[in-house]
């Protein structure tokens, strides 16, 4: 495999951590060939939010497993910190996902036989860190689920299971946390709450985040908005902050 | 509305395949021993009932361990000079025989036989039996290094090998005995002056009718002279067979096996049935939102299920026919020669019923769920509320009613078969509740190691089937630890452990009048114990009382084969006499022996006899002494030390009593191992009607076809470990989306699949583990309480076999459980993901 390294800048003082280069990804289904990425470019710099905007099937959340690492491109290139990964094996992949990423998805995806704690302490103790417990009661304590530690994912509200998601994708202090429709699955109470943790801890951490999205008012909050349309970006906006 | 949709159906059977493979499978498994022992039995049935003359070597079976009286060999030799009958006589007895001029000799079992031997069948001699020649089996000329051709000391007779047995109709070659075959013409029978007075020799008369429909009446025509005590007279018709008591009491034990296997499987049918439907819930659910009635859903699950049932149920008697052709090998050496097996109609009708009794009734309870599963839990994902408990109580009552009517079928003994039933269930109970409780503490355990910490949550995830595989598991191993651990501890206590300073050489058949100078030619301080032959007709002027269960096993008081014929034969029994205690002895009723006033008449019995035959201290006792009646009352009640190699006897007499009467006499002396052939055949020289025993080597060969035997019922219970494993896949399919879920999270969590592997191999080591600790605590127990009760042995915990079983079980359920999971394993995390994400 050839790792080509990269090097990309912006004004002189930002550098790309995650591009995606001419990637295409598209899928079999029965006798059809459906191309959900097609030939899209982009990079996504250290500290930036970006918010991926689309309406529903227009790829952004294909976009997101390809930049993420879980999914591959049918074509083009993957590059993170200007290393190409695009040929990775999945166990080459674990420790960026385990450290370099932090992952936050619509369906909360913690896991049912771990109490509130431990899915917080999971990836901190998969890396085997001695202080995962503290470290991850005290998150909970910061999104104000420190009474609820040993509660498991069934004992929890949408809301709830989202913040200790979030505390998990925070705990290994990656660079960039990648959010999939984090309120898809909330009211709009707690949707708003959870848009309003994540910029915060933005924010405080300096982390990188990619967050996909079909709500115009999420994207508010964004300092870049990529919207994609049939596969490919038809629009990408910078805000200032 | 139709009832019944048929692409639905076939859509549910073309899809969910591992699932329905599994059920598939257990319905099978359900079936196949029954089929294939069912089957074998009736194939040895009818061989033995279409070869029972060959069997029996006749027509008309007269015998006695006596020499005839008069009137019966006058009787037989009436029917012979009537024309009614061909006859022959045989004798057969052990002795020592030696090479000629050489010193090596061999306890062989001899069996001497007139012109026209066999009457029935045909013997497998390479050479014709004549007189001056005998014809032997070839482990004979293997031990004294002798050939065909080459002379052997007989007795008193010098005759040469002749030929080689490869078998005989009327005996099975591998059946225990304690020496090879040697085959002699009856008319060296003087010249070898083996058989005298008091001697063990098993005298009989076989007659071939003439007329077959004359059978009955020739046997009655000798029974009529016959001492009722002491000759049996048998018809190939009447006559069981060592064979037939070998298989009768063989195959009902590997029947027991079987119904354990079935019980099991059922177990798996329910469980992978309830995995398969749950599979199905999306499907039913959607339907049911459609308009679909619960009875249409009912019906048409109905339909699948026996469907499947029946190509499992095909399956399970194919692979029990194939089984069946199996079993000859497995049990090569105890057959008859030339069984024929057959497929048996009856057999595999009756295990087809039985397929879909097991399965009518395990698969109940699953479907029954369907009703009242409403779409709006299938879409929430919530386990349905139980409504009604009845069905669930009826079913179990259902469930242990078959299971109870099986047992009693298959055992034709009411009593026996709810001792096997309960004794079965308390075991299932028992594996339940400790699983609860193992489970119980599992739960409470704190674990830091991260893998081991997801592995033990895994084993508590919904729908594991955690339970039902420790239950299943445990308790087949349970049975199968078991039986090993037992066949150990009896070959530990019978051979390993022969007590140092007992004696591992017996002499027996030593004539009164030889004692002198046998204990001279001995030369070693030898306890010298008189052997009297009898029967006891009375007890109180009254028919002993029988046990027929006892007296078909066979006990160790000294009781001479009983054949469970009660009212026909004697009880027939060794007497010895003497005036003290023996070292392993102590009285239980009784001051001393023979009380204060030493009766003549006094008798000492043994406790076990006595509570067999209903005596007590004061009874009077009749015994006839070949002819003589003697009149004797009981004075004490012994017991003896079990593990005692002290022969046993019923009944001691004193001195007074017996000594006059026709005996022999037999010692027992300890020879370091390299000396037992020398002396066996300095003694035999000089004394050739002597029969010399050598335990240590008998013992061996005692053990070797106890090992034979449980290796068949290792066999069997191993299909109920089958049960076990695929209650293992079951489980891994059932849990599939529940185990790709935690994959997936691990990887995407960065786990590498390495990791993901340790957890789900941790997991399956743990199953095995509990599992493998749990049988073999039940069976450890189990075993202690039958040695320590039943046996009267120690007990040996055997640790090193029992490492090796949890070991094994362990390598066994973590590879099963790892080639069910590989699938999961390889999936990539993102497509878990995207099937979540669609669903939502």
């Amino acid at each position: 495999m050839s790792e080509t390294t990269v090097s990309y800048s912006v004004d002189g003082t930002m550098s790309a951590i995650l591009s995606a280069k001419q990637v295409t990804k598209s899928y079999v289904i029965g006798d059809r060939q459906m191309a959900v990425l097609d030939s899209v470019t982009f990079d996504i710099y250290s500290g930036e939010f970006v918010v991926i905007m689309g309406s529903s099937g227009s790829g952004k959340s294909t976009l997101l497993s390809v930049l993420s690492g879980l999914d591959q491109p049918s074509q083009g290139r993957i590059y993170i910190d200007g290393v190409d990964v695009t040929d990775w094996s999945e166990d080459r992949l674990a420790p960026i996902r385990n450290s370099t990423f932090g992952f936050v998805f619509q369906s909360f995806h913690l896991v049912p036989s771990l109490n509130a704690l431990e899915n917080v302490a999971f990836p901190a103790e998969l890396r085997g860190d001695k202080e995962s417990r503290q470290r991850a009661q005290s998150l909970l304590e910061r999104v104000g689920l420190g009474g609820r530690t040993t509660n498991f994912p069934h004992q929890l509200s949408g809301g709830e299971k989202q913040r200790v998601a979030i505390c998990r994708a925070l705990i290994n202090r990656p660079k960039i946390i990648f959010a999939d429709e984090p309120t898809g699955n909330l009211d709009s109470k707690n949707g708003a709450a959870i848009i309003d943790l994540l910029i915060q801890l933005h924010c405080e951490r300096q982390t990188t985040l990619v967050l996909v999205t079909h709500a115009p008012e999420v994207a508010e909050h964004a300092e870049r908005v990529v919207t994609l349309a049939d596969g490919k970006i038809v629009k990408d906006e910078r805000k200032g902050k | 509305m139709t009832l019944l949709h048929l692409p639905f159906i076939r859509r549910q059977l073309a899809t969910t395949r591992s699932q329905s493979l599994i059920f598939l499978l257990c319905v099978a498994l359900s079936m196949v021993t029954l089929v294939a022992l069912r089957g074998f039995g009736d194939s040895v049935d009818r061989a033995l009932t279409r070869d029972a003359r060959a069997l029996i070597g006749a027509d008309v079976v007269v015998q006695s361990n006596f020499t005839f009286d008069p009137a019966v060999d006058a009787a037989v030799a009436a029917i012979a000079a009537r024309g009614d009958a061909e006859t022959v006589r045989t004798w057969e007895f052990y002795s020592v025989v030696r090479r000629s001029g050489e010193d090596s000799s061999l306890l062989s079992n001899l069996k001497v036989v007139e012109a026209g031997w066999p009457l029935y069948g045909s013997a497998g001699l390479s050479a014709v039996l004549a007189p001056g020649r005998i014809i032997v089996e070839q482990a004979l000329l293997d031990r004294l290094g002798v050939q065909v051709g080459d002379a052997l000391r007989v007795g008193d007779a010098n005759l040469t090998i002749g030929g080689l047995l490869t078998f005989e109709p009327d005996r099975p070659t591998t059946f225990f005995a304690l020496g090879p075959r040697v085959l002699v013409d009856a008319a060296d029978l003087a010249a070898l002056n083996l058989v005298n007075p008091g001697s063990r020799v098993t005298y009989r008369w076989l007659l071939k009718a003439a007329d077959p429909d004359s059978v009955d009446a020739l046997a009655a025509e000798i029974r009529a002279v016959a001492a009722r005590d002491f000759v049996r007279v048998d018809t190939f018709r009447t006559a069981r067979t060592g064979v037939e008591r070998f298989f009768t009491n063989f195959l009902f034990f590997l029947s027991l096996v079987g119904i354990f296997t079935l019980m099991l499987a059922g177990i798996g049918i329910q469980s992978s049935l309830t995995a398969f439907l749950r599979e199905r819930h999306g499907t039913i659910a959607i339907a049911r939102t459609l308009g679909a009635s619960s009875r249409f859903v009912m019906a048409n699950f109905y339909l699948v299920v026996l469907l499947l049932g029946t190509i499992g149920a095909l399956l399970g008697i194919v692979l029990g026919l194939m089984l069946q052709w199996t079993l000859p090998t497995l049990l090569s050496g105890f057959l008859p020669p030339d069984i024929e097996l057959l497929i048996s109609t009856r057999a595999v009708v009756e295990s087809a019923l039985l397929g879909l009794v097991v399965v009518l009734l395990f698969t109940f309870l699953p479907l029954y769920r369907l009703e009242g599963l409403r779409p709006s839990y299938i879409f929430r994902k919530e386990e349905p509320p139980i409504v009604n408990r009845l069905p669930f109580a009826l079913t179990l009552a259902l469930i242990l009613g078959l299971f109870t009517a099986l047992v009693i079928w298959q055992l034709g003994n009411v009593r026996t078969a709810l001792w096997f039933a309960g004794g079965a269930l308390l075991l299932l109970l028992i594996a339940a509740l400790l699983t609860e409780a193992a489970l119980w503490l599992l739960r409470r355990w704190a674990v830091r190691w991260l893998p081991m910490r997801q592995a033990l949550r895994g084993l508590f995830r919904p729908r594991n089937g955690t339970r039902a595989i420790v239950v299943t598991l445990s308790t087949a191993l349970g049975v199968l630890f078991c039986i090993f651990v037992i066949e150990q501890n009896l070959r530990a206590s019978f051979v390993q452990s022969y007590p140092p300073n007992a004696p591992n050489v017996f002499f027996l058949d030593i004539q009164p009048d030889q004692r002198a100078d046998f204990a001279d030619a001995l030369g070693m301080e030898a306890e010298y114990i008189p052997a009297v032959r009898a029967a006891l007709l009375a007890v109180n002027g009254e028919e002993p009382r029988r046990n027929p269960e006892a007296d078909e096993r066979g006990s160790n008081d000294g009781t001479d084969e009983s054949e469970g014929d009660a009212g026909r034969r004697a009880l027939q029994y060794t007497l010895t006499y003497r005036d003290t205690l023996a070292e392993s002895e102590t009285l239980v009723q009784g001051s001393s022996l023979f009380g204060l006033a030493q009766e003549l008449h006094a008798v000492s019995v043994l406790q076990e006899t006595a509570d067999a035959r209903g005596i007590a201290v004061g009874d009077l006792l009749t015994f006839n002494i070949q002819g003589v009646s003697l009149d004797a009352t009981v004075t004490s009640i012994r017991k003896q030390d079990t593990e005692s190699v002290q022969p046993f006897f019923g009944f001691v007499f004193a001195p007074a009593a017996l000594s006059a009467a026709p005996q022999t006499i037999f010692t027992g002396v300890r020879v370091a191992p390299e000396q037992i052939a020398p002396l066996q055949n300095r003694m035999v020289a000089q004394f050739p009607n002597v029969t010399v025993i050598d335990v240590t080597a008998t013992l061996a060969q005692f053990a070797s076809v106890v090992q034979r035997i449980t290796q068949v019922v290792r066999f069997f219970s191993a299909f109920s470990i089958l049960a076990g494993l695929l209650i293992v896949v079951s489980s891994v399919y059932a849990t599939r989306l529940a185990r790709v879920q935690e994959a997936a999270y691990y990887k995407v969590l960065g786990a590498t699949s390495r990791w993901v592997t340790a957890v789900f191999a941790l997991e399956n080591v743990l199953l095995g583990l509990f599992s493998a600790v749990l049988a073999l605590l039940m069976a450890q127990v189990a075993a202690w309480a039958l040695m320590t009760w039943l046996f009267d042995l120690e007990y040996r915990f055997l640790p090193f076999a029992s490492l090796a079983m949890i070991a094994t079980t362990i390598a066994a359920v973590t590879l099963v459980g790892m080639v069910a999971s590989v699938g999961i394993l390889r999936s990539r995390p993102i497509n878990f993901l995207r099937l979540q994400t669609e669903n939502e």
